[in-house]
């Protein structure tokens, strides 16, 4: 299992969603939405935090909430799309 | 001393307008009674290079941040005493050509953004609607798709800039209830079914021009969509946090602005042999005044440097509007009661920034759901 240490999508999570909250049962393929642990706002500021963060250009961003239901899911399509050109704003 | 500016001295960007005061500051008075959008004060912002602050060189663009853009709409509120113009500034830069830069296609933003940056093009995004003001995810106005267009029926109010605006993005429904159902569209004034209503009149902003947008049959192409089908709630949520951080950074240059004039009058102003500023509670007031502007200077800048840098800034964002706004009312407020009855005339101008400062807590998304919002985040 990665750790928040090397892992930013972990860390986002455990940060935004489980702060003061025992991390440990947040493994690779643990069910964030049906946990509720990211409900419908907690998945826009997750795909917005995504689409900002790696710059993957918008029509390159799944829109399904099931592509982020695991962190293996989302690290899956994050490492597959390529990075859009910087914006300056 | 008087609040000096953290961004006047961190970049070049924030005295840009400055140049222009005389043109921008002329007969404000009147053209607040009149309600009208001062198309000549446009110029010289055009002129001043503010619109092409955020984008890119290849379309005009001067290629600077996000933070430096706020700098200058900082020093444009500090300038220009015309907070209606000012408004329609800030929603010039971030309704249209911000979107259109990280979301358009390489045809759309070849087409479009040099107008944009321009400032030949006055733009407008139309999300409001009549029955879902702040519940944005259930926007009603829907685009259907017939092969390689989409029908757009429906309405849009309180539409800032649309009296006088070129090109409008509208935020429809192409798909299911909610969040992920939402696309964005551009499209021109004289696309036929788009119709734009009379101006409404307002307490305040009394210069920036809003009304209602009519859709009825509007056919747009597939390639005026912004990003993907169902993307729209993206777009709205990057388009928001800017428009948060340039309009309420407009906000604090005017409350810097405010406060110097208090002061001022404050040391001059003498009542049984001092000068006013003396008496604690005129002092203690102007001193709180103080702190609400620079806790509004950290908070817009902190929170502009995060979305700068890519972080999540959903509660920064919220909190920054809240506090900003209210310190923009409670500062005109307490101008008004400092400067006494000359505050109350109409003339010296007093007055006219506790109207304009009232609508700050409801653009943008009112206090009361950033508030909610921010219960949200923490679990509540």
């Amino acid at each position: 299992m990665s750790t928040a240490f090397n892992d930013p999508i972990r860390a986002y999570i455990v940060r935004e969603f489980l702060a003061g909250e025992d991390a440990e049962d947040l493994t690779d393929d643990f069910d964030l939405i049906e946990s509720t642990v990211v409900n419908s706002l907690g998945l826009v500021r997750l795909i917005s935090w995504i689409s900002e963060t790696y710059r993957i250009p918008v029509d390159d961003i799944p829109l399904e909430p099931a592509a982020y239901r695991t962190l293996a899911d989302i690290r899956d399509f994050v490492g597959k799309a390529a990075p859009a050109a910087p914006a300056t704003v | 001393m008087a609040a000096e500016s953290a961004a006047e001295q961190a970049t070049d960007t924030y005295g840009i307008t400055a140049p222009y005061g005389d043109e921008l500051n002329d007969d404000v008075t009147r053209w607040d009674r009149a309600a009208e959008f001062p198309h000549e004060k446009w110029k010289p912002l055009q002129r001043s290079g503010l619109f092409t602050l955020p984008f890119a060189p290849e379309y005009g663009g001067a290629g600077r941040t996000l933070t430096e853009t706020m700098a200058a709409l900082e020093g444009l509120g500090h300038t220009s005493r015309d907070a209606g113009l000012n408004f329609s500034a800030s929603t010039q830069i971030v309704s249209v050509g911000i979107p259109l830069q990280a979301f358009g296609s390489a045809e759309l933003r070849e087409r479009y953004l040099p107008q944009v940056t321009s400032g030949q093009a006055i733009t407008a995004h139309a999300i409001t609607e009549a029955s879902h003001g702040s519940d944005v995810m259930n926007i009603r106005t829907t685009a259907v798709r017939e092969g390689d267009e989409y029908v757009i029926n429906g309405g849009k109010l309180f539409i800032t800039n649309a009296p006088v605006a070129d090109l409008f993005l509208l935020y429809v429904r192409t798909g299911k209830p909610g969040a992920f159902g939402l696309s964005t569209f551009l499209a021109e004034r004289s696309t036929p079914g788009l119709t734009i209503g009379e101006p409404l009149e307002t307490m305040g902003l009394r210069t920036s021009p809003i009304s209602e947008v009519t859709l009825k049959d509007v056919r747009l192409p597939v390639g005026n969509r912004l990003g993907s089908e169902g993307a729209g709630f993206l777009i709205m949520d990057y388009v928001m946090k800017r428009e948060v951080l340039f309009s309420f950074a407009v906000n604090l240059g005017e409350m810097t602005h405010r406060l110097k004039r208090v002061v001022e009058h404050a040391t001059t102003r003498q009542q049984f042999g001092s000068a006013i500023g003396k008496n604690q509670a005129v002092a203690h007031k102007i001193a709180d005044m103080r702190i609400a502007v620079e806790t509004a200077r950290k908070w817009l800048y902190d929170t502009g440097r995060k979305v700068e840098q890519g972080k999540d800034a959903s509660l920064d964002v919220a909190a920054t509007k809240i506090l900003v706004s209210e310190a923009n009312q409670r500062t005109a407020q307490d101008a008004i009661q400092i400067f006494g009855a000359r505050g109350y005339l109409t003339d010296t101008g007093i007055e006219r920034e506790l109207r304009n400062a009232a609508a700050g807590s409801i653009y943008s998304g009112t206090n009361e759901i950033q508030r909610n919002c921010i219960a949200a985040l923490m679990g509540l």
